[in-house]
């Protein structure tokens, strides 16, 4: 969890760091001399600086060793020395340094100034913040799952850009009473979120905002006020089962239960679903599905494997007006429609080619045809068995083309499928 | 390798029963892979450390004062001309205090880049890796019969605070110091053991 700074820094205020860095840092000792050790001071230390800013430094070389100077000691920044002309020696003892027009620091933790004495050893150093205050975060959404918890996410101003560490506190209150509490799980479902898990009213509003600080200072979102009833989702309705319709090559029957976690109270519950053809990933969806928890879908293609899919609404729970939060979707259940009938033998099934007519509407007629054959003429002998060899023997010379494409259309057997796990 | 050295094996033998000496071996061994496994964790955890601090950290030629840290130095120049149990003791005491100095780093670095998980992540490992082989080694010591005589002095503990404020650019430096001194401290260990490995180099 990101420990964020305080408000706003002033350039030459500093934070004491934790107590048992500060002893090791106490026995150090003085700097000795001649042993590379540090030997100077930058001032100012770990200034912070709005971009396009200038900055004074100074580096201040100690008497130790005797005789010490500044002349011949350079500036770097982040390991690039800076230019001979932006240095001036102020007496002595001191080496002067004038940046204008400042970039944002390259990395959060600062940009590293460094006083380096004529032979490179570094005889200090001190870290830049240059960056920006934050913006307000904005665009603040929150969700329910179950009525047990509440997810928000918001956006960050100015897309969050700043180039210093800028950490964000989601805050939360009851609207008319309560004190201020902070949420405390950030990232749960990306980089700008928090998640409460737990004791939160029902039937009473909460004001909810954002605060974004960083050294250069501090912005508040708008206040976003929500009761948790008016902004609940649910799991996936679990159990999704599909099956065929009889024979009926054309339709699946799709079930699925009520997600438990809220079963008492789905009066109103609207549900979705959503399928697709294996090989496709175009998804149908099918919206009008109300309070029920099983549909027929219809107008398929027959042999064609599906894919499908459930999610739930939970809209108007407790008597909420308020649209409600679709769940996710569950996990995809597949089956398959029945093929149409088979060929007789020597010929595997197939569906239609491009051109040839289509097996449904031909078959229908045909069958009506051999129908008023059999009541007004004398062919016994005519049968669905006799088209079907026929077929068979029309699509003969399919048949290498069809092996040598390997899997046939359908993909499958003539055997009916059970409804898919 | 001193007569001294050339008798901690022999004692060793002499003072532990022989259905032991088979465990002893299989530790001092399961103590030098630990070390060596380490010895390559601390050097991931030096990139992993210079990386988020910017440059000149993990510049080529980048050497800022070493500074002395508190309760710890590095490996003396002369380590390897004591003894074997000497040394061994030596590398047991500084991975004693490696831990809590490991755990300034992180809260340190907590601060400066939060939004370094995985330096975080690194630097708390080192710290129970630290503590894992300094067990580990104290282990085989005792069972040597060469641990140091009475409980080995604390680490120094917080003490009151100094009167002056540290600047960031010095704690990164402090934090590069601790970071190589875990891992010049582990080889260290990696290599003492080494002398015991049955087989190991004499």
């Amino acid at each position: 969890m990101p420990a964020g700074r305080p408000g706003p820094v002033a350039p030459s205020a500093r934070r004491l760091p934790p107590l048992p860095l500060v002893l090791l840092l106490c026995v150090l000792g003085a700097p000795r001399g001649g042993s590379g050790a540090h030997t100077a001071v930058i001032s100012p230390q770990d200034p912070t600086l709005l971009i396009g800013s200038s900055l004074q430094a100074t580096c201040s070389v100690h008497g130790d060793p005797p005789g010490a100077t500044a002349e011949g000691l350079y500036w770097t920044l982040n390991g690039r020395r800076l230019p001979p002309e932006l240095s001036h020696l102020l007496n002595t003892s001191t080496l002067a340094l004038a940046l204008a027009n400042l970039n944002g620091s390259r990395q959060q933790s600062g940009d590293n100034l460094v006083c380096h004495a004529r032979d490179g050893s570094i005889l200090a150093g001190s870290c830049l913040y240059v960056g920006l205050p934050p913006e307000k975060p904005f665009n603040i959404s929150c969700w329910s799952r179950n009525m047990k918890d509440l997810t928000c996410r918001w956006t960050p101003g100015a897309h969050g850009e700043t180039f210093l560490h800028t950490n964000y506190s989601l805050k939360y209150k009851l609207r008319w009473y309560g004190q201020d509490n902070t949420c405390e799980e950030y990232h749960t479902v990306g980089p700008h979120s928090c998640h409460i898990p737990k004791d939160l009213a029902l039937f009473t509003p909460y004001e909810i905002w954002v605060e974004a600080t960083n050294r250069l200072g501090s912005a508040r979102s708008d206040v976003l006020t929500l009761d948790v009833l008016d902004v609940v989702t649910t799991d996936p309705p679990p159990d999704v089962h599909v099956s065929r319709v009889g024979g009926l090559e054309d339709q699946l029957s799709v079930r699925w239960v009520s997600p438990p976690a809220l079963k008492d109270f789905l009066f109103q519950a609207k549900y979705q679903i959503r399928y697709r053809v294996e090989d496709s990933v175009d998804w149908k969806v099918v919206d009008d599905v109300s309070n029920q928890t099983s549909c027929r879908l219809a107008g398929l293609k027959p042999g064609t494997v599906y894919f499908v899919q459930v999610r739930c609404n939970p809209f108007g729970i407790y008597g909420s007006k308020k649209a409600g939060i679709w769940s996710e979707w569950s996990h995809p259940t597949a089956a398959s429609t029945p093929r149409s009938e088979r060929p007789g033998p020597g010929g595997g099934a197939c569906e239609p080619r491009g051109g040839e007519p289509s097996s449904g509407p031909v078959r229908r007629e045909l069958k009506q045809f051999l129908g008023w054959l059999k009541k007004h003429a004398y062919c016994s002998n005519l049968s669905f068995r006799l088209y079907d060899q026929w077929r068979a023997w029309m699509q003969k010379s399919h048949k290498t083309r069809n092996q040598d494409e390997g899997i046939l259309p359908s993909g499958r057997r003539g055997a009916a499928r059970g409804p898919a796990r | 390798m001193s007569q001294r050295e050339g008798n901690l094996e022999d004692d060793a033998q002499a003072d532990t029963p022989i259905s032991l000496l088979p465990h002893l071996e299989a530790k001092i061994r399961q103590t030098h892979s630990l070390a060596h496994l380490l010895s390559k964790y601390a050097e991931q955890l030096l990139e992993e450390y210079v990386q988020h601090q910017g440059d000149p950290f993990g510049l080529p030629g980048f050497s800022p004062p070493r500074l002395p840290v508190a309760g710890l130095s590095a490996p003396a120049a002369g380590h390897t001309g004591l003894s074997l149990p000497e040394r061994l003791r030596l590398d047991a005491a500084a991975l004693e205090a490696l831990p809590a100095l490991l755990d300034v780093v992180r809260r340190r670095q907590a601060e400066l880049n939060p939004r370094a998980p995985r330096l975080l992540r690194c630097l708390e490992d080192a710290a129970l890796q630290a503590r894992a082989l300094g067990a580990a080694l104290d282990t085989v010591l005792a069972a040597l019969g060469a641990a140091a005589p009475g409980p080995r002095p604390p680490p120094p503990a917080a003490a009151a605070a100094a009167n002056s404020a540290a600047g960031v650019f010095s704690a990164k430096v402090l934090g590069l110091h601790v970071c190589s001194l875990y891992g010049e401290w582990v080889s260290r260990t990696e290599g003492d053991l080494g002398q015991l490995v049955p087989g190991g180099p004499a």
